[in-house]
């Protein structure tokens, strides 16, 4: 594998000139004659029980096709989690009582969106208002109003909560007592939503006892077992179609009550039904991410190296368990997995409140933990004296470390990731310099920080497991099959670069049928952090099948053995008598001719910790987590206006160890990307509500980053030699764990700027102003 | 309620000239350029991402000019010229800027590149040496949410033949 002619090379994607043409199909550009459109109608109170919904208004309106209420559902519950400690927990309407602003009453389908609209107002609910509570600590008092029932297993006298996750390993309280020094902190974070620019839309087509759907997803076997489940049935009665999606980041992952109510619809009127969801919608009733207190405290010894950690996690949950008991898991994990930590005890609480459910969103916990740890870090280093990079270099993993979970980080970049990103940013004749000097003229203030990270890749949940095919056709090119489903990672294209390379293909030779639940394998799909590692493992063992077929055909037709031949350009040859070969088209043909019409067909199956019976436990953390651990390295130069306390992002650099990278093109608009996304998440994004109302629900008032706010990105990777050598498929996570270290550096950049210590995000302009004026009132009083 | 809906709804004939072909279509009154684009005239490059102005996805060109398709009546556009991305490529030969975007990484997910070839096409066409504000004034109203911007703003000054900038994908 050494001479590598694609995989590893910035191919330009395969779905490029699609998207760039106008030609690249999502959900909302599917048109079906006849369509009805759907419209659902949702609760304006955060807590109420419902004592009456009367739909005949509704029903007898000219141009109504169709009413539904959780009656005339069957009542399945679905759930992100669907486990037995987590079982499905949500209906997919109301029944009996509402529990956030938003959720689903009703669903109509009319002839027209004017139709649907004004039957949806004449639908009759009648309510009682129930106390809701939206901050978790008084969520989870003793004797508070219950949203919903404590699970069954936490015996602690606490209310509302959702799951708990408990680990540790060592003893705390001795490391504290031995600890040099300890600090105790505690980092909260506030609510943020997606911002996938292509919206929620579901078309779906009832038609000869199947049901057709398009809809924007992260994965369509996922969803088609969540839909068939709730709709009672078969796998093979429901198809999802591909479609492409328009950003996900997280958004898009669990079953929607408007892709059932879409069905649902279309079942009974026998009609293609669609339903779009409205930016105003999608930002006051969707799910979003989910903001968590960490309560943090660290022993250290002299040099700053970890003696014992214990930390607590709150997560404001919303109304149903949804991804929240995830968080809680995860933040272990985050926690874990880059710095040794003796003696740690760890406590999630995942509770319930009155917001809308949950989803995971980009990072799924890693940015909010990474902010609580890499802050506290630099505080802790500044009290020893020692340097934010000696101190992350003290206590980074290895290589070839086990964890206490017994997964093992194998070929770690951390620490050349840290060398390299001190190096290139020459952090430390940088970091310090503006606190340090005296008047300083004008307003503004340059700071530098740093953080680091580390990110599963890929972990066993359903669908555990993908398939691909890759069909040789009669001239020698390939169609490649696969539930791969690109939102916009490049799934496409790295899968066409590892068929082409296993092949002696050229891109243009393969065409893709992908993510179509009839027609492609099954996939993990584009959630689990891992469709390169896994897809694309399960790509080049189906190439590396198909071609194992080829020369087998071919070391009988060239007589010769297989060891002595080799592909290129759609040629088998002969090593030793170069003269002898056969074209691909004559391999095939000789293989249909003498072998009983056999096509060549192959096929790959990957799956990651293929010895691991289930996914780790989410409640204690046992079991094994993921085979293949990132790392990532992020320094932060930003600028604050001291006068103002406006700070932005002027530059990051990210260093990271994905493994090998597949496509570093791509690689470097994922790290771009969540550069983005993540001095949005420090300086601009907040979905503002009062009492579960969403206050900001469109583009204008929640500030997203426009180009104006586009900060320089560099980025590099460590290691990349080490994978060459044989592990080119070695691939890690890179698409969403990038926004976690650089929030944490951009914290500590506004403290280098400022000497402002921030425990909150988002850093606003208010924030720093109040935290200049505190030390000013120090340095008089 | 229903009397409102239905005089509302009382059509009237326009003439839209779309990427070069003229359309007489019966339109509602208060129908949005985009739907008419999308649904009745069947070209659905341009994309709705929020249907209220703040997000660009839907941005066309009117007479040559980028206007949000999800904020403009389509009676207004009678007998106007509306250009889309189904018209920028020259067959299968796409325009520099399409190759540029495709050179520099600029599309991820693809659900804002439409908007955003529209824009950088009106800001070429008006002016093809932009300097860096210009550029970022002239996308100011698209966003992006996969790419940080950085490879679209390359593109755009790969495009130009601005700072030496090459391709990155190949
Ligand atoms: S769809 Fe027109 S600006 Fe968003
Ligand atoms: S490429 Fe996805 S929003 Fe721009």
């Amino acid at each position: 594998m050494s001479n590598l002619s694609f995989v590893g090379k910035s191919r330009k994607r395969k779905d490029g000139p699609d998207k760039v043409t106008g030609k690249a199909v999502y959900s909302q550009d599917v048109k079906l004659p006849g369509t009805l459109t759907g419209r659902i109608l949702r609760s304006p109170h955060a807590h109420a029980r419902i004592l009456r919904i009367d739909t005949s208004r509704a029903k007898a309106l000219p141009g109504v096709k169709c009413v539904i209420t959780v009656d005339d559902t069957k009542g399945i519950k679905h759930g992100f989690v669907e486990t037995p400690r987590y079982p499905p927990d949500q209906e997919v309407f109301a029944r009996d009582k509402v529990v956030h602003i938003g959720q689903e009453i009703a669903a109509v389908a009319a002839i027209n969106d004017m139709v649907a609209a004004e039957a949806v107002g004449l639908i009759e609910v009648e309510y009682e208002i129930l106390p809701a509570l939206f901050r978790p600590l008084a969520s989870m008092k003793p004797g508070a109003v219950e949203i919903q029932p404590t699970h069954p297993k936490v015996d602690e006298p606490y209310t509302n909560i959702a799951g708990k996750t408990e680990t540790e390993w060592g003893d705390v309280e001795q490391g504290f007592a031995e600890a040099h020094l300890v600090r105790t902190d505690r980092f909260e974070s506030h609510l943020r939503t997606h911002g996938y620019l292509e919206p929620h839309v579901t078309l779906a087509h009832w038609e000869n006892d199947k049901l057709n759907v398009w809809t924007s997803s992260m994965g369509t076997f996922v969803k088609r077992s969540k839909l068939a489940k709730v709709l009672d049935l078969p796998f093979s009665s429901v198809r999802i179609h591909k479609t492409y999606t328009g950003g996900t980041f997280g958004g898009k992952i669990d079953l929607y009550t408007h892709e059932y109510a879409a069905s649902r619809l279309s079942m009974l009127t026998n009609r293609p039904v669609r339903i779009v969801a409205s930016r105003e919608e999608i930002f006051s009733a969707y799910r979003h991410g989910q903001p968590l207190t960490v309560e943090l405290k660290t022993g250290v010894d002299r040099n700053g190296v970890l003696v014992a950690q214990q930390i607590k996690i709150i997560n404001n949950a919303g109304a149903h368990r949804g991804s929240g008991v995830v968080v809680i898991f995860l933040c272990w994990g985050f926690t874990m997995a880059p710095y040794r930590i003796p003696n740690f005890k760890y406590e999630g609480y995942s509770v319930y409140t009155n917001y809308t459910t949950r989803a995971p969103q980009r990072g799924h916990g890693c940015p909010q933990v990474r902010f609580a740890i890499e802050s506290q870090m630099d505080m802790i280093a500044e009290e020893l004296g020692i340097d934010p990079v000696t101190i992350r270099m003290n206590n980074a993993r290895d290589p070839e470390e086990d964890l206490p979970n017994s997964d093992n980080v194998h070929q770690a970049g951390l620490k050349d990731c840290l060398r390299l990103a001190a190096e290139k940013t020459d952090f430390l004749r940088n970091y310090g310099q503006t606190r340090k000097a005296a008047d300083l003229a004008g307003s503004k203030r340059r700071g530098w920080g740093i953080g680091l990270s580390s990110y599963f890749t890929g972990s066993l949940i359903y669908p555990n497991g993908s398939g691909v095919m890759v069909k040789m056709n009669d001239d020698g090119s390939a169609v490649v099959l696969t539930g791969a489903l690109d939102v916009g990672q490049g799934a496409e294209t790295v899968i066409s670069q590892i068929v082409a390379e296993e092949l002696s293909l050229e891109m243009e030779d393969i065409k893709l049928v992908t993510s179509d639940t009839d027609t492609t394998p099954q996939d993990i799909g584009a959630w689990i952090s891992g469709m390169t590692y896994v897809t694309g493992n399960a790509s080049r063992e189906a190439a590396g099948n198909a071609r194992e077929k080829l020369l087998e055909v071919a070391a009988e037709q060239m007589n010769t053995p297989k060891s002595d031949l080799r592909l290129q350009d759609k040629m088998v040859i002969s090593i030793s008598n170069p003269d002898n070969r056969l074209s691909y088209r004559q391999v095939i043909a000789a293989s249909v001719a003498t072998h009983r019409g056999d096509t060549i067909i192959g096929e790959g199956f990957w799956r990651t910790m293929r010895d691991e019976p289930m996914h780790p436990s989410l409640a204690t953390t046992k079991g094994r987590w993921s085979e293949n651990y990132a790392f990532s390295v992020q320094v932060a130069e930003v600028e604050v206006d001291i006068e103002t306390g406006e700070a932005r992002l002027i530059k990051a650099l990210t260093v990271h160890d994905c493994g090998f990278p597949v496509n570093p093109g791509l690689v470097k608009g994922q790290v771009d990307g969540q550069v983005s996304m993540a001095l949005g998440h420090a300086f601009m994004e907040e979905v503002v509500t009062r009492n579960g109302s969403t206050l900001n629900t469109n583009w204008l008032d929640y500030r997203m980053p426009t180009i104006h706010n586009m900060a320089i990105s560099e980025d590099a990777d460590v290691i990349t030699e080490q994978y060459k050598v044989g592990q080119p498929y070695r691939t890690k996570e890179v698409g969403e764990g990038l926004v976690s270290a650089i929030l944490a550096a951009m914290a500590n950049a506004v403290y280098d700027a400022t000497g402002v210590r921030l425990h909150s995000t988002p850093f606003t302009p208010a924030k720093i102003l109040s935290g200049l004026q505190k030390l000013e009132q120090k340095k008089a009083g | 309620m229903i009397e409102a809906v239905k005089s509302r709804s009382r059509k009237r004939l326009i003439t839209l000239t779309v990427n070069g072909e003229e359309h007489e279509i019966a339109i509602r009154p208060n129908a949005m350029l985009v739907d008419v684009v999308r649904d009745q005239i069947g070209l659905t490059g341009t994309k709705s991402g929020c249907s209220s102005g703040s997000c660009g996805a839907c941005t066309l060109l009117i007479d040559g000019r980028p206007m949000l398709a999800c904020s403009t009546l389509a009676v207004e556009c009678d007998g106007k010229a509306i250009r889309t991305v189904e018209d920028l490529a020259d067959g299968e030969r796409l325009s520099p800027i399409q190759e540029a975007f495709l050179d520099q990484g600029a599309v991820q997910c693809g659900f804002c590149t439409p908007g955003m070839l529209m824009s950088v096409t009106a800001l070429i066409a008006s002016n093809p040496k932009p300097s860096h504000q210009e550029i970022k004034k002239a996308l100011e109203g698209n966003l992006c949410r996969c790419t940080g911007y950085n490879a679209i703003f390359n593109a755009v000054l790969q495009a130009t033949g601005q700072d030496g900038i090459k391709p990155i994908m190949f």
